[in-house]
């Protein structure tokens, strides 16, 4: 398969800037997925792989080839889109086998393959039906398999799970991973489902305003949010991000919402050092928290006010308010507190994250960058 | 079941209404006249005076006989298809080239093409009746004199050296003017309703701009493309307020712009007042048309494009 590349790809839509110089890799036989809010550029960047569109400025290349100049069906890609797109006016059979016909492929050819690519999405009963006869998940089907049928180079989709419904979309998308990893195809996967991207993605990239956000592994993602941005758009729900001021006095100190303290970690103490700065911005993970009685054994608290909570059944999500700041923690099913009661939030040991309040990059990404750069 | 049926002739009964009124009795009254001798709009001694098929005999030999009835004939035939013709691979055309440019240009050259639509009747007449004048005030005359192409001036529809061929030209081309801009207007609207992503996915799957048209553009309007035909077919058949004025202003040769529309028209009201005679000519025409577009509608398979109701009343 082939490797594709963006080099410094800029477009503009008359005055508006949906993609600003953005530098990617998508790494070849990976599934990547593009996830970010609506309107963060990322459909932009698919479609501009895909020749739909061409950059304002940049190259893409496809391994050595520039492809930046080719039209769509110069660049050997398949692509599924939201509403499927099936051609209403066809049968199954005619919708994946018309990508061959324009390619004057010969009909013995042509059957062979879309018998073949049918059977391997299980769709071979359906051929004889229309696109309207069909069912969501069915159409999403046809649509994938109108995409793999030109053993394309290059596999992109554009939130192909978003119209089907929630059971669906857990099965399809499982079996759409197994399905890329068995034909090796390099894939690009426009989302802005947060659990869709960790779940099937090798690699996360996390847009926002056209700029790309962070580049990583979804555990990295998770547990390691380059920005403020990434942290708060990810996680169900998303961290806690708060304001907080600084005491250098005798080691670097956090002055928590509810009046604690908290020193930190070894990992954050060089940088905020070297740095100073008086506020910092805080966060952590609902699910890094727990509620507790006596907050004893050092890990850094925050007293406040239980405001709601919500019980999910596996869980409860508990808000508390502290200043005039709202926390939420995921708590077990029998941890459920009253409203108006006063409890003490207590922060995993190390799951605590720093952020520089100018450049809201995470304090742990600029000690590693100033290690690296000596 | 029966209050179905009540329902269902509670919400027809306003058109059954219409039609019934301006239809259906109108269409009673000239088969009945279709039978008598009225002639001059004597109606009182002649509307009940029945000659049988007298009027329909008469117009057998006319068409068996009648040089000129002929030419009727021949203009009636030329003049509907070419037109159609024209109004619905124009219409067409001109849907598909307005839906490829950027939509602000579109908008302008659409309206363009409405402009002879918008037109009122008499002006756009004598438009024409000043383009193609046979002295060397014409439009074209004094036109191609300038250029000297010809050196005296044209008759160009009624010159005898020229016809039938000028004068069906000129008609065919008046009325296509006129009716292109109606296909243009359904198509168009037709192709906007195609989601985009429809378009983008076959150009990804290697489509040409031309084999977008012929495979997905095309086949998806269809139904739009019956329901033009069928319609401009019939408004063909049996609209004539152009070509009269074109005839009357000697734009054209009388007969070589006369469809039998046109003739059932000058015969009873304008040139000899034969009621009968025209009522006869009439229920032919009503019945070619019928014919014509039931034949039509299934040639173009709309049984097939029949989709079930959506929903119970």
């Amino acid at each position: 398969m082939v490797e594709v590349r963006l080099e410094g790809v800029t477009k503009r839509f008359g005055r508006v800037t949906a993609v600003n110089s953005v530098n990617l890799v998508f790494g070849d036989g990976e599934f990547t997925a593009l996830l970010g809010p609506s309107g963060s550029g990322k459909s932009t960047i698919l479609y501009l792989v895909a020749g739909i569109y061409k950059p304002s400025e940049g190259r893409i290349y496809f391994g050595d080839r520039d492809v930046t100049d080719l039209m769509p069906n110069e660049r050997n890609i398949g692509l599924v889109f939201q509403n499927y797109a099936l051609y209403p006016h066809m049968t199954v059979y005619d919708n994946i086998a018309f990508p061959l016909k324009l390619r004057r492929t010969p009909p013995e050819v042509i059957r062979d393959k879309v018998l073949e690519v049918a059977k391997f999405l299980h769709i071979s009963e359906l051929l004889d039906r229309y696109p309207a006869q069909l069912s969501g998940g069915q159409q999403q089907r046809v649509a994938l398999a109108r995409a793999l049928v030109k053993e394309p180079e290059v596999l992109l989709l554009d939130e192909p799970l978003s119209n089907l419904d929630a059971l669906l979309r857990i099965k399809i998308r499982s079996e759409l991973k197994r399905i890329q990893k068995e034909l090796g195809v390099t894939a690009i996967y426009v989302t802005h489902d947060q659990s869709e991207a960790l779940a099937m993605a090798d690699k996360v990239v996390v847009i926002n305003r056209g700029v790309i956000q962070q580049e990583a592994p979804p555990d990295t993602i998770y547990n390691e949010p380059r920005n403020v941005f990434v942290a708060s758009f990810i996680g169900s729900p998303p961290s806690n991000i708060f304001p907080a001021t600084m005491d250098y006095t005798e080691e670097p100190c956090i002055n928590l919402p509810g009046g604690t303290r908290h020193c930190v970690e070894e990992e954050y103490a060089g940088v905020l050092w070297r740095m100073k700065p008086s506020k910092v911005i805080v966060g952590f993970r609902p699910e890094h928290a727990e509620i507790v009685e006596n907050p004893v054994d050092g890990r850094p608290v925050i007293v406040g006010e239980v405001y709601t909570v919500e019980p999910l059944g596996r869980e409860n999500i508990v808000t508390v308010a502290s200043e005039d700041i709202h926390l939420k923690v995921i708590t077990p099913p029998e941890v459920r507190p009253e409203a108006g009661e006063l409890v003490y939030v207590a922060v995993e040991r190390g799951k605590l994250m720093l952020f520089d309040p100018q450049t809201e990059i995470n304090l742990k990404y600029i000690a590693r960058e100033w290690s690296q750069g000596g | 079941m029966a209050r179905r049926g009540r329902q269902a002739l509670f919400f027809l009964l306003p058109m059954l209404i219409l039609v019934v009124a301006f239809y259906i009795l109108p269409l009673v009254l000239t088969a009945w006249i279709s039978f008598t001798p009225l002639t001059n709009w004597r109606v009182r001694d002649q509307l009940v005076d029945f000659v049988g098929l007298e009027n329909y005999v008469n117009l057998y030999y006319l068409a068996r006989y009648d040089p000129d009835f002929h030419k009727v004939l021949q203009t009636t035939l030329v003049f509907v298809v070419l037109t159609l013709f024209i109004n619905v691979v124009g219409g067409l055309v001109l849907a598909i080239l307005t839906y490829l440019i950027d939509e602000r240009i579109s908008l302008g050259y659409r309206l363009l093409w409405l402009l002879p639509r918008m037109t009122p009747l008499a002006v756009f007449g004598l438009l024409w009746y000043y383009f193609f004048y046979g002295g060397p005030q014409g439009t074209l005359n004094s036109f191609f004199l300038k250029m000297g192409i010809i050196d005296e001036p044209m008759r160009w529809g009624t010159d005898p050296a020229m016809l039938p061929y000028s004068a069906w030209a000129i008609i065919v081309f008046v009325n296509g003017l006129v009716g292109v801009s109606y296909g243009m207007i359904i198509f168009y609207s037709a192709f906007k309703n195609i989601p985009r992503e429809l378009i983008i996915a076959a150009r990804v799957d290697g489509a040409k701009t031309w084999e977008v048209i012929r495979h997905i553009l095309v086949p998806i309007v269809r139904w739009h493309i019956v329901f033009v035909t069928v319609w401009q077919l019939l408004s063909l058949i049996t609209s004539y307020t152009h070509l009269f004025v074109l005839v009357q202003w000697s734009v054209v040769d009388k007969w070589y712009g006369t469809t039998l529309a046109l003739y059932v028209f000058n015969t009873a009201f304008f040139d000899v007042k034969n009621q009968g005679f025209a009522a006869a000519a009439a229920v032919i025409l009503v019945i070619i048309g019928s014919i014509l577009g039931l034949l039509t509608l299934r040639i173009m398979r709309f049984s097939q494009m029949i989709s079930p109701p959506r929903g119970d009343i």
